[in-house]
């Protein structure tokens, strides 16, 4: 297991370069420049110009490049074209609401969607079923902003339970940290709710069709000990697999839901980067997304071992 | 807990009586308490005695500095931490600031200035003239104004710690209007040892003298910015009146919280969650004007100019008839209804490119713009003009509502003018870039975009790039027409306001007869804040001075 772990740590090396490469080309070829955007309508060409060789915007791709990568070999992820300030201090600003949001929002949607997909699957065919499986739909159809409004204008206008926007640190308390979260991560996991309902409803369908579980039914086994022990036990790989794969999903959405309920986390920040084309903080968050994506997957490959003994590495 | 560290300001806003939310949230912390003393500190025991004005700005403060950023919302925010040596006011003119007197030399060549007694920069040291001369010198690098006065500057020198001089080679009448104008770079104060800093690069170090002192340490860029009263400010004893006046502090302590979607400014608002919202959307005003607790009116009476402007370089827009067949056909009611929808109280036909209600403002030649549209009179023009058809590379930014509404109504007109139109959708910092391309349109250049101007900037030529008509120098677009760029000069030379409407008459004509850009009109937006807060005037940017929170 040891030698595994450290294998997969290598690895994600070449992963990262290749990543960065990508990156980096991306923003180079992309069109825009930031020293258009900084030196404003009443700027002459000529001092474009300068804005661009003080940013080091005029110099050759490969130098360019170079440079940034013996930066992030050294832990600087350079400086921000737009605020002078390190990278690393934006990203680091930004980190805890987005963690936040995304812890909540995935405890939250573990903790609906699969006794929702559990049930579904031992009431396959009902109503019960039909239900939650249209609520699974909608959930995939309706846009995170739409439900975000809604919940804003529910219960923060009208009810005025919880508050609209925002994101108090955690340090400040737990409640305020937490009231700030929840309208979000409802938002945030409606669609993480819907995909792993699913997935749960079909791979327990198929365990429960297994041989084990109708001995076990007929030994007289509770139902509830039936399915969340027995059955859910067995099907739990390919949920866990979609938990995983659905971080990505939760990524994107964090976009969106950050911006509808004004939490300054890593998704805001990317996007007002890309708008402006600050490239540092762009290759930075970009860099930084794909180290989580991959180190998930990795954590992923482990927690097989754990629910499945026969797994081993 | 303190609401100093809430990003988004839900906690401790400062609602009167006891809401539903506060309720529950202290009976919920109660329960917390029980199990977990010390996590949680209930929002009605938190002290309200720093007054805090929560603000929703325009936009994102990406930089702050205003002499490198010449984005009017870093100009907004640093008219609250830098002073300026003189501000306009709500007539216009410049009005002392931190200058005492000033003495110009009978032969106009002498500027002398005296600075107020008393002046501190909020790190404690004295604003001398030596501070004063780096931060003009810093200014004039980057601003269009200050650039014309360095071009005939002899010396500019500290004559003693308050005292300084400007000698220039030739008169300069705009002098005091450069100094106090609200135009981005505006001319702020510096420290000598921050204002030293090469103007193309950024500073680092945000100490002013103005009334607000910048908490760096809390500025999270994107989300939240933060400045607290500076206690050693010295207001002028003159009544404020914009930037000019007394700015006196009634707040302790302001917040700005960047809101990038405006629902959620919106609903925040309505909610007291945020005191003041500089620019509702057009789209959401009906709901804040219907809520009782929140006042709507104009924000800045200066408004803004929408503009489609026109590559003077190539075909078919290097032909004045074409351009001129454009301006024949457009309708500016559509665009501007486009822009604000049925609301009448927001803008105004512009048959010119003065801002309306200034006193440089004329309609001279600006009949081309006026009555019925004439679609056949403009395909005439077109045809006589020699138009074959070649495409017209129109550029829109779909991210900035402005230059979405007016592309799509511009490339409906372009067709039905028969013209054939390659709409090229893209995004604001691609247009940046690309707009400042010379090369032709089928090799990346193109042939129009759409934009617009602050009103503010555009009661006179002073600030007006868009205006010029200087070919390689003017704005996008070139325009190469002598008979506007002379009206600038006898403008900048006039005497007084005849000779100066005299001029702006010329311009204006010369200036439509030769379509230096297409206006599409003069539009206006509105601000929203809370009933407990008085104070919020109207102008080119918003005056946070005099505002209280009740």
């Amino acid at each position: 297991m040891p030698i595994f772990i450290f294998k997969r740590i290598l690895s994600t090396i070449p992963v990262m370069a290749i990543v960065a490469l990508f990156v980096f080309s991306l923003l180079y070829i992309a069109p825009g420049d930031p020293a258009a955007v900084i030196a404003g309508d009443q700027a002459s060409p000529a001092d474009v110009e300068r804005i661009r060789q003080n940013l080091g915007l005029d110099r050759p791709f490969l130098i360019r490049f170079g440079e940034w990568v013996w930066q992030i070999v050294h832990g600087d992820l350079g400086i921000s074209i737009f605020t002078s300030l390190p990278v690393r201090d934006l990203i680091a600003q930004r980190v805890e609401p987005t963690l936040s949001l995304m812890v909540v929002t995935l405890l939250f949607a573990i903790s609906v969607a699969v006794p929702m997909g559990v049930i579904a699957a031992w009431k396959a065919g009902t109503w019960i079923d039909n239900s939650i499986m249209a609520f699974a739909v909608l959930g995939f159809s309706v846009p995170v902003f739409i439900v975000g409004y809604l919940l804003a204008y529910l219960f923060a206008l009208q009810l005025d339970w919880l508050p609209v926007q925002g994101y108090t640190p955690f340090r400040e308390g737990f409640w305020p940290w937490f009231e700030n979260l929840i309208l979000p991560a409802i938002t945030l996991g409606f669609v993480y709710i819907a995909l792993i309902a699913r997935i749960t409803r079909a791979t327990m369908l198929d365990v429960l069709q297994q041989d084990y579980v109708r001995t076990a039914r007929s030994k007289g086994v509770a139902q509830s000990s039936i399915l969340f022990v027995h059955a859910l036990k067995n099907a739990a790989i390919p949920i866990v697999t979609v938990i995983g794969i659905g971080l990505a999903l939760l990524i994107g959405g964090a976009v969106v839901t950050e911006s509808v309920f004004a939490i300054p986390g890593l998704g805001r920040l990317t996007v007002d980067a890309i708008l402006r084309r600050d490239y540092p903080v762009i290759q930075g968050v970009v860099l930084l997304f794909s180290f989580v994506y991959v180190f998930v997957n990795l954590a992923i490959d482990l927690i097989y071992t754990l629910i499945d003994p026969r797994i081993r590495y | 807990m303190s609401s100093k560290d809430k990003i988004g300001p839900s906690a401790g806003h400062d609602k009167i009586g006891l809401d539903r939310r506060t309720f529950l949230k202290t009976a919920a912390a109660t329960g917390a308490a029980a199990a977990s003393t010390g996590i949680y500190m209930p929002a009605l025991a938190q002290s309200t005695a720093v007054k805090t004005l929560r603000f929703v700005p325009q936009s994102n403060l990406a930089n702050f500095d205003p002499i490198w950023g010449t984005q009017y919302v870093v100009r907004n925010a640093a008219a609250l931490v830098w002073d300026t040596l003189y501000g306009v006011d709500d007539k216009l003119q410049p009005q002392r600031q931190m200058v005492e007197s000033e003495e110009n030399s009978s032969d106009g060549l002498t500027w002398t200035f005296r600075l107020r007694s008393g002046l501190k920069f909020h790190d404690g040291s004295p604003v001398t003239a030596k501070d004063v001369v780096a931060s003009m010198t810093r200014w004039s690098a980057r601003d269009p104004m200050g650039l014309m006065i360095k071009a005939i500057q002899a010396e500019l020198t500290a004559v003693d710690e308050r005292t300084f001089k400007w000698v220039l080679k030739k008169p300069y009448p705009k002098m005091l209007l450069a100094l106090a104008k609200n135009n981005a770079p505006c001319s702020f104060i510096m420290p000598e040892r921050i204002a030293m800093t090469d103007p193309f690069k950024q500073i680092t170090e945000y100490i002013g003298s103005g009334p607000m002192m910048f908490a760096r340490n809390e500025w999270v860029p994107g989300a939240k910015a933060v400045f607290e009263k500076f206690k050693d400010y010295v207001p002028r004893k003159e009544p404020a009146s914009w930037l000019a006046g007394g700015k006196n502090m009634l707040v302790d302590r302001i917040e700005w919280v960047i809101m990038p979607d405006a629902a959620t400014a919106s609903a925040a608002l309505q909610n007291g969650e945020v005191d003041w919202w500089e620019n509702p959307i057009t789209d959401l005003v009906p709901i804040l004007k219907k809520n009782k607790n929140i006042n709507v009116d104009i924000a800045d009476p200066l408004g803004n100019i929408g503009a489609f402007r026109m590559n003077h370089l190539y075909p078919p827009f290097n032909n004045v008839k074409i351009r001129r067949a454009i301006l024949a056909a457009m309708n500016q009611e559509d665009y501007m209804r486009s822009l604000v929808g049925d609301d009448d109280n927001l803008w105004k036909p512009l048959p010119g490119f003065f801002t309306p209600d200034t006193p440089l403002y004329n309609e001279e030649g600006g009949e081309i713009l006026k009555g019925p549209r004439n679609l056949d009179a403009a395909k005439q023009l077109l045809a006589e003009g020699g138009y074959k058809g070649e495409p017209v590379t129109c550029i829109v930014a779909q991210d900035q509502p402005i230059t979405k509404a007016q592309g799509d109504v511009t490339a409906d007109l372009l067709k039905k003018l028969g013209m054939n139109v390659d709409f090229v959708a893209t995004d604001w910092g691609t247009l940046g870039a690309r707009r400042a391309l010379k090369t032709p349109p089928g090799q990346g250049g193109w042939n129009m975009f759409h934009t617009w101007h602050a009103g503010a900037d555009c009661i006179n030529p002073a600030a007006y790039l868009a205006v010029r008509a200087s070919g390689d120098k003017a704005f996008f677009g070139w325009p190469d027409i002598p008979a506007v760029e002379t009206e600038v000069t006898n403008w900048f030379d006039a005497k007084n306001l005849d000779e100066e409407k005299v001029a702006m008459k010329k311009l204006n004509k010369a200036a439509l007869d030769n379509v230096v850009y297409a206006p599409t009109g003069f539009f206006k937006g509105y601000q929203a804040w809370r009933k407990n807060v008085t104070g919020v005037v109207k102008g080119p940017l918003p005056f946070f001075w005099n505002v209280a929170k009740a």
